[in-house]
């Protein structure tokens, strides 16, 4: 689940000093994987409202590092002795490119690797998903001469890059699902710098293949390697603060998933599981002063509540660079 | 659903949008559009075709019985002439009910006809699968024990596991057959024919057969499988008395019987139900689990040789599955035999070919490929799946239903597959407690396992033994399908090995076994009457 950073973007002193990054988006990823299933699968998602200016560029390179040692079997908060901790690191690379002032593309891919630190059980690591996005400014009106309004639609499509397998949760790197989302997104920010924004995501996931010619879940026997994937809602709001080189947004993401059904007692999780939680989740971002178009990126995400999926505590660092082509 | 892309699209139409709004909208709208993709699942398994056997078995009430004495051990009474008045009257509520059916009998019907055998193992597989779960370990540390006389509790009875699975699908498959050998026997004895070949009113779902209808054997699988799937799997009583209870009402509707012989098939399939059960109580599955002063003599005994003894790899450690299966009854050898027909020791834990199979193990764990991977996972079969056992029988399952077999000879199949896994399953575990050899990860902490460990002794590999004899049996059966399944035993014992929970000796050894015993449920049928 990503945080990225990019409520800062119009720093109106930042455009003075360091014109190719005023406006620069930040598309660090990667926060939050909290699900049993490393979250990473989300990882790619670019969440904030900010575009790039026509024929801007911006790189991000970020390293996340998410663990838990509790997890949610159905609703039962529970630790297991069998794995211990899941720790789940992550290095995901995103491009974005500018079309024109309304329209802005990201490609983003994670690395993704998994280890228990007890029990028998192998680490996976691999390529993840390729994500493709973009976004589309709708309006940005001014409000009562002293707030600016900004409404996206943003759609996104993801396909995973290695043949990784999703059966093998919590080890696996994904749930290897093919999607496509669509989001709507607004931002509302004041001259003082204050900002509060949110959107709302479906996710439409594909059918799902597994090495195995027959699996239980949600309470059916199906003789067949085809799992059908419910679809999924994600949710969020952030509020923050950003003034000069700094930026602060702080807020909460939920995810709910549209159908699936709970990790049996003591059973393993199973990769069309419904996986739901809220997590809360906090950034800071600092343009680096003497080096133009660098921003540094921080972030943690601490999982509140949640059913089929770990209680992770998840930190993130990364760095973005903008600039024009 | 192109109706969500459609009211985006109006939605687009209405807004007072600029003209370059439009393109990018488009794209999303088109992607939300493409994204309410079909979730239909493709299921082969669950669309059993209506089978018009293409030999009706006539002479089936001859052949050997395995636990009844004779096929007439359990009495079905006369039944009525087909030209007494109450015979006639039953034709006519089976018009009656043919021509009332509602949608939801003509699917019963559906999916019941012709497939009673192969359906109920289906039913079976789903069973195990759903109570294949270890129970959970207390805040103690210690495991609690399913209990029979609190199904639903916490742990569910049973955990299905390997060993038990092997058992139930045995006394399952048993039971079916012995009770349907004996239905053939009456069949044939009092040759009442089927309801639509006496009034050409009733309508038959399947080509007329010349089987004889009374008792029904639609009936007498519903009620012997009832009452066998009740003791194995006690919790899920209500969906199995209502599959039972749909099952001989598609018999009816289906123009194959009328509700006489329906309840004479009842009453000879529970009858044969009570003594296969008879049976089941006495077989030393009560004790199968073992205790703790077990446990603890079966380290020793391997300490004492000068070996090192199984640990569990569990957290907290958990007792090794049923560590006293070995001892529980087999179908068709004496403990003696079944001692007999068990592979020799294992390497010595201080052995060069031990160190030299651990290695490999290590190496092949550490440098797995995405193709063995699969082949790891595709035979995991694990908790939550329909066990080793319940994967052979999904495979026969094909076979059977292409061959078009009488319900009396698919049972057979699955008696011969079950009795083989059952007796193999008692001497596995009689030789895994005798040699209590620990797994790769217990001699190297460092190999990983791409698979779940299973919780107890490491040879010989289960998974081998298992597909050994299942790959024997069906290719007597089935010689067209002899070396594929072969073949499927080879990579259901070397995916233990890509797993990293099985070193090659346990493999090699365990087919063997499995392959021996193969043989010699195989010989103890060969003159049973239905070849």
């Amino acid at each position: 689940m990503s945080r990225p950073l990019p409520h800062c973007a119009h720093a109106g002193r930042l455009a003075a000093r360091a014109p190719s990054i005023a406006r620069a988006l930040s598309l660090a990823t990667l926060l939050v994987s909290p699900v049993v299933a490393p979250r990473t699968a989300r990882a790619q998602t670019l969440e904030d409202a900010e575009l790039l200016q026509p024929r801007q560029a911006a790189v991000t390179v970020m390293y996340g590092h998410d663990a838990w040692d509790q997890y949610w079997e159905g609703s039962l908060k529970r630790s297991n002795g069998n794995i211990g901790t899941i720790t789940t690191s992550s290095i995901t690379s995103t491009v974005g490119y500018g079309v024109n002032k309304r329209l802005t593309l990201f490609a983003s891919l994670p690395y993704v690797s998994t280890e228990a630190s007890q029990g028998v059980l192998h680490g996976m690591e691999g390529r993840q998903d390729f994500t493709l996005m973009a976004k589309y400014r709708v309006a940005n009106p001014l409000i009562a001469g002293r707030a600016r309004l900004k409404l996206l639609a943003v759609g996104a499509a993801g396909i995973p890059t290695s043949d990784y397998t999703p059966d093998f949760l919590p080890m696996s790197i994904g749930l290897h699902s093919k999607s496509l989302s669509a989001r709507g997104a607004a931002h509302l920010q004041d001259r003082t710098g204050w900002f509060i924004d949110g959107f709302a995501e479906r996710k439409w996931r594909a059918n799902v293949t597994l090495d195995r010619s027959s699996y239980y879940t949600n309470g059916q026997w199906i003789e067949s390697n085809e799992v059908a994937m419910p679809d999924v809602a994600v949710y969020r709001a952030t509020v923050g603060w950003q003034r000069e080189a700094w930026c602060i947004p702080v807020g909460l993401t939920s995810q709910r998933t549209l159908g699936g059904g709970d990790i049996r007692r003591q059973d393993m999780p199973f990769v069309s599981n419904r996986m739901n939680f809220t997590a809360a989740h906090a950034e800071l971002m600092y343009y680096l002063p003497r080096l133009a178009g660098l921003r540094l990126d921080l972030g943690a995400a601490h999982t509140l509540s949640g059913r089929n999926v770990g209680q992770s505590t998840t930190i993130m660092t990364g760095l973005t660079y903008a600039f024009h082509l | 659903m192109r109706s969500i892309s459609e009211r985006v699209s109006r939605a687009l139409a209405a807004a007072p949008l600029r003209t370059r709004h439009l393109l990018p909208l488009a794209v999303i709208a088109g992607v939300v559009g493409l994204a309410s993709c079909d979730k239909t699942i493709t299921v082969p398994e669950e669309s059993l075709p209506a089978i018009a056997a293409t030999n009706v078995d006539a002479n089936a009430g001859t052949w050997r019985m395995l636990v009844l004495t004779s096929p007439d051990q359990v009495v079905v009474p006369d039944p009525a002439p087909i030209t007494s008045a109450a015979y006639q009257a039953e034709l006519t509520s089976a018009k009656t009910a043919q021509a009332i059916m509602s949608d939801a009998q003509r699917a019963a019907v559906q999916y019941w006809t012709g497939a009673g055998v192969l359906r109920w193992n289906q039913i079976e597989r789903e069973l195990v699968a759903r109570f294949n779960l270890p129970p959970a370990p207390r805040a103690d540390g210690s495991y609690p024990l399913p209990d029979a006389e609190n199904p639903f509790g916490d742990p569910n009875f049973p955990f299905a596991n390997p060993p038990y699975a092997s058992r139930a699908y045995s006394y399952v498959s048993v039971a079916q057959y012995e009770a349907l050998k004996a239905a053939w026997y009456y069949k044939y004895k009092f040759n009442r024919p089927a309801p639509s070949r006496t009034d050409a009113g009733i309508k038959s779902a399947i080509p007329a057969s010349t089987l004889p209808s009374y008792p029904s054997e639609d009936a007498v699988l519903s009620g012997v499988t009832a009452e066998m799937l009740k003791l194995m799997f006690p919790a899920a009583i209500d969906e199995i008395t209502l599959k039972a209870a749909q099952e001989r009402d598609a018999a009816l509707l289906s123009g194959r019987a009328t509700s006489s012989d329906i309840a004479a098939g009842l009453a000879l399939g529970k009858a044969v139900a009570t003594l296969v059960i008879n049976r089941a109580r006495a077989d030393g599955m009560g004790a199968a689990a073992g205790n703790a002063a077990m446990w603890k003599s079966l380290a020793d005994a391997a300490t004492a040789k000068g070996e090192i003894a199984w640990l569990s790899q569990e957290s907290p450690a958990r007792p090794p599955m049923l560590m006293n299966f070995g001892s529980v009854k087999a179908w068709t050898m004496t403990p003696a035999e079944v001692t007999s027909l068990e592979p020799a020791p294992p390497p010595s834990t201080s052995s060069a070919q031990m160190k030299a199979d651990l290695a490999e193990v290590k190496q092949t764990t550490d440098n797995l490929t995405r193709e063995q991977l699969a082949i790891a996972l595709k035979w995991n079969d694990g908790a939550g799946t329909s066990t080793p056992p319940g994967h052979w029988n999904a495979i026969a399952s094909t076979y059977v239903r292409d061959a078009k077999m009488s319900e009396v000879r698919a049972a057979r199949v699955y008696a011969l597959l079950n009795m083989a896994m059952h007796d193999v399953a008692v001497g596995c575990w009689d030789t895994k407690m005798k040699n209590f050899n620990p797994r790769p990860a217990q001699l190297d902490p460092t190999i990983k396992t791409t698979i779940g460990l299973p919780n107890f002794p490491s040879y010989p590999s289960g998974h081998s033994t298992f597909s050994g004899a299942a790959a024997t049996v069906l290719g007597t059966i089935f010689p067209q399908g002899a070396a594929s399944f072969d073949a499927m035993a080879d990579e259901a014992g070397i995916s233990r090995l890509y797993g990293g929970i099985h070193y090659r000796s346990d493999i090699v050894s365990g087919k063997a076994h499995g392959k021996r015993i193969g043989a010699w449920v195989v010989n103890y049928l060969s003159t049973d009457g239905a070849n």
